[in-house]
């Protein structure tokens, strides 16, 4: 069973303690997504997981197994690196075969995996090859294929497509994730891309300065994120957020902005006079007449839809709309904002209400 | 960009190898030449050659020692630097090791210093302290080869850093998790691609032995005699046997030749692209 059990785990370099109590719970054959922003502690977890780094306290388990002072080579797992991490001086069928080979496989067998693993990757007319002759995704298939021969319980990604272009990346992806829909392997996987995380994981772990701020399904934590944090890191453009006091109109919650502008709130139970942090994602803000007026900055066409730049008294607020727009930036337009969309945290402390 | 005249160069390089060369062959015409025809007439062509000064050499039982000794003790001191030095460099690169900058410029300062200064010390050490019994390694191409790593071993380590800096340690990480041990690390993966570096060193390292005189004239006396020592050996109150000490130089020159052809192919850089992103 490949799941992987993470208790209160910690981390000090020295006196500085850069890890604070991590608890994650991942299920055999489940495809985690560890995210955040740079420094946030995702890769140190990672590699703590595959042993390359130690742990100051806690417990990790692989296989209901407690792996803490395991050597990497002894605990079942397959990584794949940032920068692939392959060796020049081996060919590709050499640097796949090369955890078979460690582990005394006879040849036979090591050919007969090398070749599937090439199958399942399409880099069989490249066997021979060596790393320098290969383009930076084949390189990346060739590092997976490495992790794939060897059947660990326990693939662990690290930022795998960072070094690729972006239409790259987007193949690579769908490859990584057709991958585990067909091995079913369980996977952790480090990234910084928001993107990356919401389209691959079964399960995201937001990751914030050593500590898990929030673990969930993709949409739930699009969805409800707990916090700010969550709020603004998860989504494509960011959640716009705007401060004012919860207030009744017309019957109505609302929370009103210091300008006096109401912007409209739906089955959120805040009581009045509370000051709140109303967050609104771009893609639920539609343009249209009864809405709140935004000084337009910058359209952003992109074909399918218009990414509009502008502020609501003083304060950026972003619209993302299906419809193109042909008006000139520097003009005063509505923007309509679907109330049962909108998020309220906390002023003070950040949480959701 | 205007183009600059291939001959120019041609002729420029042609220049720079035969000033380069000249020595060589000026050296190996003395050996070649009777004793009486060397200070007739210099004539820089060869229009006889004879081969007396060679045969003599190689009759010449001592020198053919001398010769071993110089081998023995230059190889022996080479591989062991190379070795001890790769090894000190894979600690230097990968091991959060205490101090470790200082560890570095303490074992360089050792070769900044003039080998005189380490004369009576060594001699001291080799013949009054480093005793077992009746064994002393004063004389022995064991206290030699453990002498010039004195001076060989700081450099094995200042040229090796920056090749076993070059290799990334993702490298060693992803060996690590593939399930190779530490050992296996080290000899399946950082060892062949440190090999333009370790070539260098080697050759370097040989060299500096090979052609060492001041701590071989002191510290040996019959058994580990070598040959840069046994060139002095021509020089008497009698005269100069310059025409043999040619053909000795020569034969000093030929291993230098072989060792350097051996490894030159290894001098290539590149070997780690494709490592990682690129």
């Amino acid at each position: 069973m490949g799941n992987v059990q993470i208790k209160g785990v910690t981390k000090s370099y020295g006196g500085v303690r850069v890890m604070h109590g991590v608890d994650v719970e991942i299920e055999d054959g489940e495809f985690v997504v560890l995210v955040g922003p740079s420094g946030c502690g995702k890769s140190t977890l990672l590699r703590m997981i595959a042993g390359l780094e130690e742990i100051s306290g806690g417990q990790i388990s692989i296989g209901g197994r407690v792996v803490n002072d395991i050597p990497p080579k002894e605990r079942d797992i397959a990584m794949v690196f940032q920068s692939y991490a392959l060796y020049p001086h081996k060919t590709v069928a050499e640097n796949m075969g090369f955890p078979l080979l460690m582990a005394k496989r006879p040849k036979a067998e090591i050919a007969e995996k090398v070749n599937r693993a090439a199958e399942i990757l399409d880099l069989t007319k490249y066997l021979d090859r060596y790393p320098k002759q290969l383009s930076g995704g084949q390189r990346q298939r060739v590092a997976m294929g490495r992790a794939i021969v060897r059947d660990p319980q326990v693939f662990l990604f690290d930022e795998p497509l960072s070094n690729l272009d972006a239409k790259l990346r987007v193949t690579m992806r769908v490859e990584i994730k057709e991958l585990h829909q067909r091995l079913k392997t369980t996977t952790v996987y480090v990234t910084h891309d928001q993107i990356e995380a919401m389209t691959m994981a079964n399960k995201i772990v937001v990751m914030r300065d050593g500590r898990v701020e929030q673990i969930g399904r993709p949409l739930d934590l699009y969805d409800r994120p707990v916090n700010l944090f969550v709020a603004g890191f998860i989504g494509s453009p960011a959640m716009n957020f705007l401060q004012g006091k919860v207030a009744t109109r017309d019957g109505r919650q609302v929370v009103l902005t210091d300008q006096g502008i109401a912007l409209p709130l739906d089955g959120v139970q805040v009581e009045d006079g509370r000051a709140v942090t109303y967050g609104i994602r771009p893609e639920h803000i539609t343009i249209g007449e009864g809405g709140i007026p935004v000084d337009v900055s910058v359209f952003e066409p992109t074909g399918s839809e218009t990414l509009i730049f502008g502020r609501v008294g003083g304060v950026p607020i972003d619209a993302l709309v299906r419809e193109r727009i042909e008006e000139e930036p520097g003009k005063t337009m509505s923007f309509r904002l679907d109330p049962r969309k909108a998020h309220v945290f906390d002023q003070v402390t950040g949480q959701r209400l | 960009m205007k183009r600059s005249n291939p001959w120019l160069a041609v002729a420029l390089w042609t220049l720079i190898s035969f000033l380069t060369l000249f020595p060589i062959y000026w050296l190996f015409v003395i050996s070649v030449k009777p004793a009486v025809d060397l200070f007739s007439t210099p004539d820089v062509l060869l229009t006889s050659i004879d081969w007396q000064n060679y045969i003599k050499v190689m009759n010449d039982s001592t020198l053919r020692g001398y010769m071993m000794n110089s081998l023995i003790i230059s190889t022996g001191n080479a591989v062991l630097v190379t070795t001890l030095g790769f090894l000190a460099c894979y600690a230097l690169t990968r091991f959060d090791l205490a101090g470790k900058e200082s560890v570095f410029f303490w074992t360089i300062t050792n070769r900044m210093a003039p080998p005189a200064v380490f004369l009576l010390p060594l001699y001291l050490l080799l013949t009054q302290v480093y005793v077992i019994g009746d064994f002393k390694l004063a004389d022995t191409h064991l206290g030699m080869i453990l002498v010039y790593c004195t001076f060989n071993l700081p450099f094995a380590i200042w040229t090796l850093r920056p090749t076993l800096d070059g290799i990334p340690k993702e490298l060693d990480e992803a060996a690590f998790v593939d399930g190779a041990s530490a050992w296996q690390v080290i000899s399946v993966v950082i060892f062949p691609l440190a090999r333009p570096g370790l070539a260098v060193t080697l050759i370097l390292t040989w060299v500096f032995a090979w052609n060492e005189y001041l701590l071989a004239a002191t510290l040996t006396n019959f058994n580990a005699r070598t040959l840069t020592t046994g060139l002095s050996e021509y020089v008497t109150t009698t005269g100069t046997e310059w025409g043999i000490m040619a053909a000795i130089s020569v034969f000093t020159l030929i291993p230098a030749l072989i060792v350097f052809g051996m490894v030159q192919k290894h001098i290539v850089a590149g070997l780690t692209f494709g490592a990682v992103k690129g």
